[in-house]
């Protein structure tokens, strides 16, 4: 079962941030923003759209296989894990800048998913 | 809470009415459609390998769920056009707690002290994040 779980939520991770990464190379590849044909056409002419597509189908898929199992309040909340993903590569391939406020809600989303990790390990003991 | 008796408090009613409206709208349906995603997820039996998958594509509580995602985004962006992205986001994580209480209504999932304060950190978390 920890097993299940650890592996499950790498995955989903893997792809949500991969997903995220991609749609914003995919707008700075795409620039400049005109509604127009061309930038749509701009977008779907570049490999990260198809990466970001790929991650998203690859992250539904991980999504249903953790919920055959996993209680789904607490899992969608383990979930937003990607919010510290995303903000680390933000900072280090996007340059955008660290404030202490986000560090301090980085440790505290960690600190969430800690407590419950101890909630599934106590429940399972009980089993 | 007193974010929204703030704005009720100093902004005009109806602009009001329409952000409270959209938010409700919007946490509704992330709710409405990770309860079903789990129905689906839960709901082929005894079925293994690619049975599972076909099962579960042709499952209506998916495409409840994807229609709600689909409908919950576009309440979202109108959110999003009438407040600012911090703002939004600390209304917005609401979806978090009102998950995990559908979720232990519908499916009995247990509440214990240690979840309850592992899913209120998260929010406080992604609340903190989102201010930045």
């Amino acid at each position: 079962m920890k097993r299940f779980y650890i592996i499950g939520f790498a995955c989903l991770l893997l792809f949500d941030t991969l997903g995220q990464t991609g749609f914003k190379f995919s707008a700075l590849n795409a620039k400049p923003l005109d509604y127009s044909l061309e930038w749509v056409v701009r977008i779907l002419s570049n490999k990260w759209i198809y990466l970001t597509t790929l991650s998203y189908i690859g992250a539904f898929f991980t999504w249903m296989v953790l919920l055959k199992k996993a209680p789904v309040g607490p899992a969608f909340a383990a979930s937003r894990l990607q919010i510290v993903s995303v903000m680390l590569v933000s900072i280090f391939i996007f340059n955008e800048p660290l404030t202490l406020t986000r560090a301090l809600g980085a440790v505290v989303i960690i600190s969430g998913i800690i407590f419950l990790a101890i909630a599934e390990k106590k429940l399972s003991m009980k089993q | 809470m007193a974010f929204v008796l703030h704005v009720i408090k100093y902004s005009p009613i109806k602009m009001t009415l329409s952000i409270f409206a959209l938010w409700l709208c919007s946490v509704c349906c992330d709710t409405v459609g990770q309860i079903a995603f789990k129905y689906a997820a839960v709901a082929p039996k005894n079925q293994k390998n690619w049975h599972y998958w076909l099962a579960l594509l042709s499952s209506y509580w998916l495409w409840i769920g994807i229609s709600a995602y689909a409908i919950g985004f576009l309440f979202w962006i109108a959110f999003l056009t009438l407040l600012p992205l911090s703002q939004a986001i600390l209304l917005g994580s609401a979806n978090i707690i009102s998950v995990m209480i559908v979720g232990s209504l519908v499916f009995k999932e247990q509440l214990t002290p240690y979840r309850v304060i592992g899913v209120s950190l998260i929010t406080i978390g992604v609340i903190l994040v989102g201010i930045g």
